[in-house]
């Protein structure tokens, strides 16, 4: 039983790292899309809106297919961890893109107003107004998609990248046991997402308490 | 010198005609200021000055700085324009999530290029004058309404403008809390800065501005010495107004 923990553990560092840079793709990436989504011109907004509905609606899964059999079979090779990075990164950007569109809507007005009356140009009127606002309130939505996006990191098994889901399916097939190993994978699943869900929770009220009026 | 001239000027939403043909001058360092029922423009007036609204025709001079409405506002026009003219709005907008100095110190560094310890020094300056050194590290939400109308005033100044509008400054604050912000405009219009002031505080209209404009369904339906506007409206229309701000 032990060993089998173990093996299961071995995936943790795997599972970690693609949640934590297909977040960080998706985090970062979802501001152009975001600002895209909001262009004055239409063709522009229509491309944002088009990747969107397509990282949002599209399973996870089929991305990943997509990817790693499409375009990393072709003259580019991708391995099945990049792949995931990829294909999980860029429905990450699909998903912050419209979270960052809701907190900027949940933005007051008179926030740009001020800054636009004090003569503050838009490079840093999003810089050092909006933006650091907008994060805040974008905070607890973040931090739920990130739990799913750990949860949703397991489908990466399927291409081949060795996380714990891939551990467990290995194992399960190697010692025809299943639901032990199964109930240890659920709590490695739980045991990693408890600490972001917690200092998700007291970074939001230590911020929350600045930006209440 | 830094006069204001608004020529002309008409804002339009949709067909909705907000301001029409609104014509004024105001000398460098008057203070002026403008009643009227909510709804007549008074808002609109103001933020068309500074160009947060664009009026869709007419004249809007600061100083020699002149724009015409017509055509499509250059950015070193703006930028100039916004130097000029500081503006407090009714609801404070401080930025919730920087310091008290900070928020005094961000426009200096980014529009006046300030290094950050010089702006600070500035700030501190300026807290002092509005009586609100003591609060420079604390964040906007921990100040009452007062104090955070004080603060917005002390960040409009930071720019060093030459004329400074404000939109019913009091309007969201308990009576004793105006009178705080009252008094620092007071001290402010003492030092000779020309300012426009859309309030309903007649005491303020009658004792410290010099003129009087009084607005209704975005016209200026009369203007004067404001002694003469509080004592004697010439209009039914202002003396109905007088009537209903006075039996408040
Ligand atoms: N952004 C806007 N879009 C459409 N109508 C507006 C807008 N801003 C103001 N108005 C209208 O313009 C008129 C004048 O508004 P405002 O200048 O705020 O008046 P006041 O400040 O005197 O109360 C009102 O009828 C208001 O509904
Ligand atoms: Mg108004």
């Amino acid at each position: 039983m032990a060993g089998n923990f173990w093996s299961i553990l071995a995936g943790v560092p795997l599972t970690i790292a693609l949640t934590f840079l297909a977040f960080a793709v998706g985090a970062i990436f979802g501001f152009p899309i975001w600002m895209m989504r909001m262009a004055k011109t239409r063709p522009v907004r229509l491309t944002a809106t088009g990747f969107i509905l397509a990282f949002r609606s599209i399973p996870p899964i089929v991305w990943l297919f997509l990817i790693f059999f499409g375009v990393g079979s072709g003259d580019i090779s991708l391995s099945p961890f990049i792949s995931a990075v990829i294909g999980m990164g860029l429905i990450t950007a699909a998903n912050m893109a419209e979270i960052y569109r809701g907190a900027y809507a949940g933005l007051d007005i008179g926030q740009t107003e001020a800054a636009t009356a004090l003569g503050i140009r838009t490079y840093h009127r999003f810089r050092d107004v909006i933006v650091p606002q907008m994060l805040r309130t974008a905070l607890p939505s973040a931090v739920t998609f990130a739990i799913g996006l750990l949860k949703d990191t397991s489908i990466a098994s399927l291409i081949g990248v060795q996380e714990v889901a891939f551990q467990v399916n290995a194992l399960a097939q190697r010692t025809f046991t299943g639901f032990d190993i199964y109930v240890i994978a659920a709590l490695i699943y739980v045991a990693i997402s408890l600490p972001f869900a917690v200092i998700a929770r007291w970074a939001d009220l230590t911020l929350r308490l600045r930006v209440a009026r | 010198m830094t006069d204001i001239r608004v020529d002309s000027v008409s804002k339009r939403y949709g067909k909705h005609v907000v301001l029409d043909d609104i014509n004024f001058r105001i000398k460098s360092g008057e203070v002026v200021a403008i009643i009227g029922p909510s709804g007549s423009g008074k808002s609109t007036l103001l933020r068309c000055i500074n160009y947060l609204e664009p009026p869709n025709s007419g004249i809007i001079a600061v100083g020699d700085l002149q724009m015409d409405c017509e055509a499509r506002p250059a950015n070193t026009d703006l930028d100039r324009l916004r130097r000029t003219v500081g503006m407090v709005f009714q609801s404070f907008n401080l930025f919730p999530h920087l310091t008290v100095l900070r928020n005094v110190s961000l426009a200096q560094e980014r529009v006046l290029k300030r290094p950050r310890k010089e702006a600070d020094e500035r700030s501190m300056e300026l807290l002092r004058r509005v009586g609100l050194a003591d609060k420079s590290e604390q964040y906007p939400s921990r100040c009452s309404g007062g104090q955070q109308q004080r603060i917005a005033i002390a960040r409009a100044l930071a720019l060093d403008p030459k004329a400074m509008l404000f939109d019913e400054p009091t309007s969201a604050l308990d009576p004793e809390l105006g009178l705080e912000v009252l008094t620092v405009m007071r001290e402010l219009a003492e030092t000779g800065m020309t300012m426009i002031v859309v309030t309903h505080e007649m005491r303020f209209a009658e004792n410290v501005s010099d003129r009087v404009i009084v607005m209704a369904d975005g016209r200026i339906i009369e203007h004067g010495e404001s002694a003469a506007i509080m004592r004697s409206p010439q209009t039914a229309r202002t003396q109905q107004f007088l009537h209903a701000v006075r039996d408040r």
